[in-house]
């Protein structure tokens, strides 16, 4: 790398290492540094952490999606943010398992942090960021408080089907459509046996049955993404 | 691209310009650091010179390089021995060399005595330290000590001068009290 | 023995892609060949525990990779680099390579040195912080072929890691194909018969999905000597009459 030799007995090209090594890498920033110690694990930390990076298109969709539903509910008083913030917490969830946003997935798939946990992680992440800015959007938009929690949970519900159903066709695309379409037929569904177009969201009866679809959707995901072994 | 041309890529945070100004003038720096440090020391210095050179170089004005870094190397070789330096000078053992099959208590007492003696001269760090260091404890030719710290010939001279003075001075005075208390 | 393989066999609905494959491998540098469709993929996944096998027994670096703990440490000591890698284009050469070192569980305080080291070693240091859409098919092969000895492996699969490097670059490869192989145990595969003659110790022909040569590049040259045999060169022409026998 240099040119002519330096002392026989001192190694240049090491020196040079550890130069490029201050040089070229940053140190992690808080949060990061935050995660790796909460997590127990650096590497963990820093896929989620590049995971908005790798969903920036999601990201952009959600902000424009939950602003004009925002927009929406304050001129006509039907909560759209709780209606359609589930639908794009399905599809942020969706993308998050594997080739959806991963192009390097197969390389993923040989490392020790295992792309299963950093799967369940970028899915609780993506659906805690969608929470919050849902939570937000919807009590600056003016709707009721029962309305604004309410959807927490068929939103729980909606993510497991999108995530299970990404798991299982190994595509992500899948996983988004069944995600939508899933909850777009209970919207309907709600409104076609209960009259308001939130029954889906806002009947506390309903709290059970999404919960329990939730855990058989959250069971079949951790099916899917176990490796087997041996035999098959 | 010169080497003005790549120091001044260097303060604008380009770091293939480091690595360019690295292969062309570390081979150098490393001849001229090995004549007056050990080998690992010469890599750890060199190390610290490069980054240095990547911080500061935007105080670089153009003229001689070659000159500037050097400078900074022998700042960098200085502050590496200041930072090791007390940790690897025991005074006792120093004092067992002189006399390796003597009395260990008397060792010991010698190595009190020079402890304090090196008290006398100053602060850790001071000029006077500095130079004590250098040229009696590490035993170095008086023209390879004004290089390491950055001073004439003729300072180092003057200061070697006052160390003598005033160790005389201090174990004159610990051999008075010595002999006044038996 | 890093590598040890007993009548391995990986299904994909009726077709077999690996057929009853036994090998074993200990330090040194081991040559995969063979045509498309024969399972070298297949085989390499498995020994990189992507794909788990269908039935056989399977050790690397003396693990079980069905046990879930024993996978994740042949994990931190494994490099791979599958035949289509796939990048982030907004990464830098050293994010990327900082990132797959970060999932192969590597101590944090030692990742910079070694990511710079690896960085220097596959002759990108003047690219280390370009963003990996700017970079031609060759060097992000050798982004790739980067992320995979970062770890200083003790068992590394390479899926055609030459693809777009040119000659200068191949002879850099295969010194530093050497230099791993001396220590741990490195398995190529690949198209390109003169990479495996310059740089493997010990080489392995398969065909549909079975091993039909295993021995050192000079054996398998003295196969193809007075056979008449296709090929510009002598292991090529030694290729050529294995797997002619081996399909007659």
């Amino acid at each position: 790398m240099t040119d002519g030799y330096g002392p026989a007995d001192v190694d240049l090209d090491r020196v040079w290492t550890g130069v490029a090594a201050q040089v070229w890498l940053r140190r992690p920033g808080r949060i990061e540094r935050l995660a790796a110690r909460l997590l127990r694990s650096p590497g963990l930390a820093r896929a989620l952490v590049i995971t908005p990076s790798l969903l920036i298109g999601w990201v952009i969709a959600t902000a424009v999606v939950l602003l004009a539903g925002m927009a929406a509910t304050l001129g006509t008083h039907t909560p759209y943010v709780a209606l359609f913030d589930p639908a794009v917490a399905a599809a942020g969830i969706a993308y998050a398992y594997g080739p959806g946003i991963d192009r390097a997935w197969e390389l993923s798939q040989s490392m020790a942090v295992s792309d299963r946990m950093v799967l369940l992680a970028r899915a609780l992440a993506v659906f805690g960021l969608n929470a919050v800015f849902g939570l937000l959007a919807s009590a600056a938009s003016g709707a009721a408080v029962a309305v604004t929690f309410g959807w927490l949970v068929p939103m729980t519900a909606v993510c497991a089907l999108a995530l299970a159903a990404a798991t299982l066709a190994r595509s992500a695309n899948v996983g988004v459509a069944a995600g939508i379409s899933g909850w777009v037929i209970t919207v309907l569904a709600g409104k076609a046996i209960a009259g308001p177009v939130t029954a889906a969201v806002a009947s506390p009866s309903l709290v059970l049955p999404y919960l329990l679809f939730t855990a058989c959707c959250g069971a079949l995901v951790l099916y899917t993404t176990r490796i087997p072994r041996g035999t098959e | 691209m010169d080497d003005d041309k790549l120091i001044c890529a260097i303060a604008a945070g380009d770091d293939t310009a480091l690595r360019e100004l690295f292969g062309r003038h570390a081979p150098w720096l490393a001849i001229r650091l090995r004549s007056l440090l050990p080998a690992s020391d010469t890599e750890d210095v060199l190390q610290e010179t490069f980054l240095a050179v990547w911080q500061g170089a935007g105080g670089y004005r153009p003229g001689s390089a070659g000159g500037w870094l050097w400078g900074i190397a022998r700042r960098q070789a200085a502050l590496f021995l200041r930072r090791r330096g007390p940790a690897t000078l025991e005074l006792p053992g120093l004092a067992a060399i002189s006399d390796p099959d003597g009395d260990p208590a008397e060792a010991a007492l010698a190595g009190v005595v020079m402890a304090r003696a090196a008290a006398a001269l100053g602060p850790d760090g001071s000029p006077e330290r500095e130079v004590w260091r250098l040229v009696y404890l590490e035993d170095r030719p008086v023209a390879e000590a004004a290089e390491l710290l950055g001073v004439p010939v003729g300072t180092v001279k003057s200061r070697a001068h006052r160390v003598r003075r005033r160790l005389r001075a201090a174990l004159h005075m610990d051999s008075a009290t010595e002999g006044g208390a038996s | 023995m890093n590598v040890e393989l007993e009548e391995l066999v990986r299904r994909f609905g009726r077709t077999q892609a690996v057929a009853g494959v036994s090998l074993r491998a200990g330090p040194g540098v081991f040559g995969l060949l063979g045509p498309n469709g024969a399972g070298k993929t297949s085989l390499l996944r498995m020994m990189a525990t992507v794909l788990p096998p269908t039935s056989g027994r399977l050790e690397l670096l003396s693990r079980d990779p069905g046990n879930l703990g024993e996978r994740r440490e042949i994990r931190r000591r494994l490099g791979y680099l599958p035949q289509n890698l796939g990048y982030y284009p907004g990464f830098t050469v050293v994010d990327f390579i900082e990132y797959f070192a970060l999932l192969k569980d590597m101590p944090p305080r030692q990742v910079p040195r070694a990511v710079a080291a690896a960085v220097e070693r596959v002759g990108l240091g003047d690219k280390a912080r370009s963003k990996l859409k700017t970079l031609s098919g060759g060097m992000l092969r050798r982004v790739g072929i980067a992320q995979a000895i970062v770890n200083d492996p003790e068992l590394l699969l390479l899926d055609e890691p030459t693809a777009g490097l040119d000659p200068e670059q191949r002879v850099a490869f295969r010194t530093l194909l050497r230099e791993i192989g001396e220590r741990g145990t490195v398995v190529v595969s690949t198209h390109l018969v003169e990479d495996v003659g310059a740089a493997c110790t010990e080489v392995a022909l398969m065909d549909g999905g079975r091993i039909v040569f295993h021995g050192t590049p000079d054996q398998l040259t003295a196969r193809g000597e007075g056979t008449g045999a296709a090929g510009d060169a002598p292991l090529e022409r030694g290729y050529s009459a294995v797997l002619a026998a081996a399909r007659s």
